[in-house]
């Protein structure tokens, strides 16, 4: 069976932001993680916050729709969902590809 | 590329300030607006903001409300408050359930929200309309002030003919038009009234070449109204070689009897190196003879239909004006009334006396008190 991934169309005149902004999404990821392990619960909300702001303005509306689970989660103190859609984003995070048109 | 800082569009292009911590909604909204040829610049808090909007005023502020520091909010209601950027429209950034926010920047004085995440679409339409409405503001603004300056240079001309230059710039300072500051004239108002005239006139008519005799009654006239404006008379005629001046009208001037007689002061001081000129050129002896009196005089427009001068009508004007006849070279004679105001004032000068004189109209000799002046 194929490996699944994530494709992801973006205006080609948004081209040269991609790396930068996946970048800052890679560092996001470890923040989250340090955010879960020391249970700082409204650090994590904030940066769901953040990921639901920008991803789905860049065209990474999966980014904006696992911000908003996580805000929900922090907010709730719901430590098992925030913890897996953090497993969740690290695997799209892995997988998603980019197409410029 | 620095987003925050990136190229700057062509002159004249519509200026936009983007305020917004996350590095990657500010590199995302400027390449957008810099793709619609707008000159986007970036401010990642409030402090930066308020820097950049002090160096070069923005067309347009698009604001995130969720910043650390200083909230979008404030900076909304900072600039709202401020003249100088009031009218500049600021879109704030919300998240789209977020409708607490969109009450609190309503109350903040934005005058768009703009959803996150941003629709491309949505936020260039929004900019489109705000910039229209920005630039017919800025019309009528223009429009508005330039009626102001006009309206103003109006009054100015107006008033400039009766009072002095800085009065002038007084009463328009202190009130639109005029009517905050001007005392009701509509009756009887307690005045000063200053009579002056150039003594050796009669002489100088006919000892002088008529072509020299209007220069030379400018010539006295000019300083005796630079004393006026230097203590904020308002002359009321001038008429042969005398001229009628007015205190406390048509602004209230408490201290309206001290201005007369500093007036009074400087009239003589001024002319006097003139004086000395026409001695030796002309062998002219001339001077100046000075009447001051206060009372309540009647103040308006007296006259036919086809000629009419602003005025004061009443007995301190006459009373001034017998003074001013009686009054030798360099002298300036203070009535009763006006002496009584004074008398903190003269009670420090050493060169005057007490006369008593029957001035013509008056049953009975009238106290008054002379001050002569020197004219060095």
């Amino acid at each position: 069976m194929p490996e699944k991934t994530y494709t992801v169309t973006i205006a080609k005149d948004l081209e040269d932001l991609i790396p930068v902004f996946v970048e800052h999404r890679r560092k996001e990821l470890e923040s989250l993680r340090a955010a879960l392990a020391a249970g700082a619960f409204e650090q994590l909300r904030q940066l769901g916050h953040r990921m639901k702001g920008v991803g789905m303005s860049y065209g990474f509306d999966r980014v904006s729709a696992l911000g908003k689970q996580i805000e929900e989660g922090a907010r709730t103190g719901d430590r098992g969902a925030v913890e897996a859609r953090i497993a969740e984003y690290a695997d799209y995070l892995a997988r998603v590809k980019v197409v410029y048109e | 590329m620095n987003e925050a800082r990136g190229p700057r569009a062509a002159q004249g292009a519509f200026h936009v300030l983007v305020v917004d911590d996350d590095p990657d909604m500010v590199a995302y909204l400027t390449r957008l607006l810099r793709t619609e040829g707008m000159d986007a610049e970036a401010a990642l808090d409030g402090e930066q903001a308020f820097a950049l909007i002090a160096d070069s005023p923005p067309g347009l502020v698009l604001l995130d409300v969720m910043m650390p520091g200083v909230s979008g909010f404030d900076i909304c209601r900072k600039l709202k408050a401020d003249e100088a950027t009031a009218l500049v429209p600021i879109v704030l950034i919300t998240a789209l359930e977020d409708t607490e926010s969109r009450v609190r920047g309503i109350e903040a004085g934005a005058d768009d929200f703009l959803s996150k995440p941003v629709n491309r679409e949505e936020l260039l339409a929004r900019i489109r309309t705000l910039r229209r409405l920005h630039e017919m503001r800025k019309e009528l603004e223009e429009r508005r002030l330039a009626a102001e300056v006009h309206r103003k240079e109006a009054i100015r001309k107006a008033f400039s003919r009766y009072i002095s230059p800085r009065l002038t710039e007084k009463v328009l300072s202190e009130s639109q038009n005029g009517a905050d500051v001007f005392r009701d004239l509509s009756d009887r108002t307690a005045v000063v009234a200053l009579f002056a005239d150039l003594r050796g006139f009669t002489r100088l008519s006919v000892t002088v070449p008529v072509s020299r005799v209007v220069p030379m009654m400018n010539e006295f006239f000019a300083e005796l109204a630079t004393a006026v404006h230097e203590n904020e008379g308002t002359i009321f005629s001038m008429a042969g070689d005398s001229l009628l001046v007015g205190f406390n009208v048509p602004v209230a001037q408490p201290d309206a009897a001290e201005r007369a007689l500093a007036t009074a002061r400087v009239m003589v001081r001024r002319f006097a190196p003139i004086a000395r000129r026409w001695k030796s050129d002309f062998g002219l002896t001339v001077g100046i003879g000075i009447g001051i009196e206060a009372g309540e005089v009647v103040v308006g427009n007296v006259g036919s239909p086809s000629f009419m001068s602003y005025t004061i009508i009443g007995d301190p004007v006459n009373v001034a004006a017998r003074l001013m006849q009686m009054a030798s070279t360099n002298e300036i004679l203070i009535g009763p009334c006006a002496m009584e105001s004074l008398h903190a004032v003269l009670g420090e000068a050493n060169s005057f006396d007490r006369r008593e004189l029957t001035l013509r109209g008056k049953a009975a000799p009238v106290e008054v008190l002379a001050v002569r002046v020197a004219a060095y």
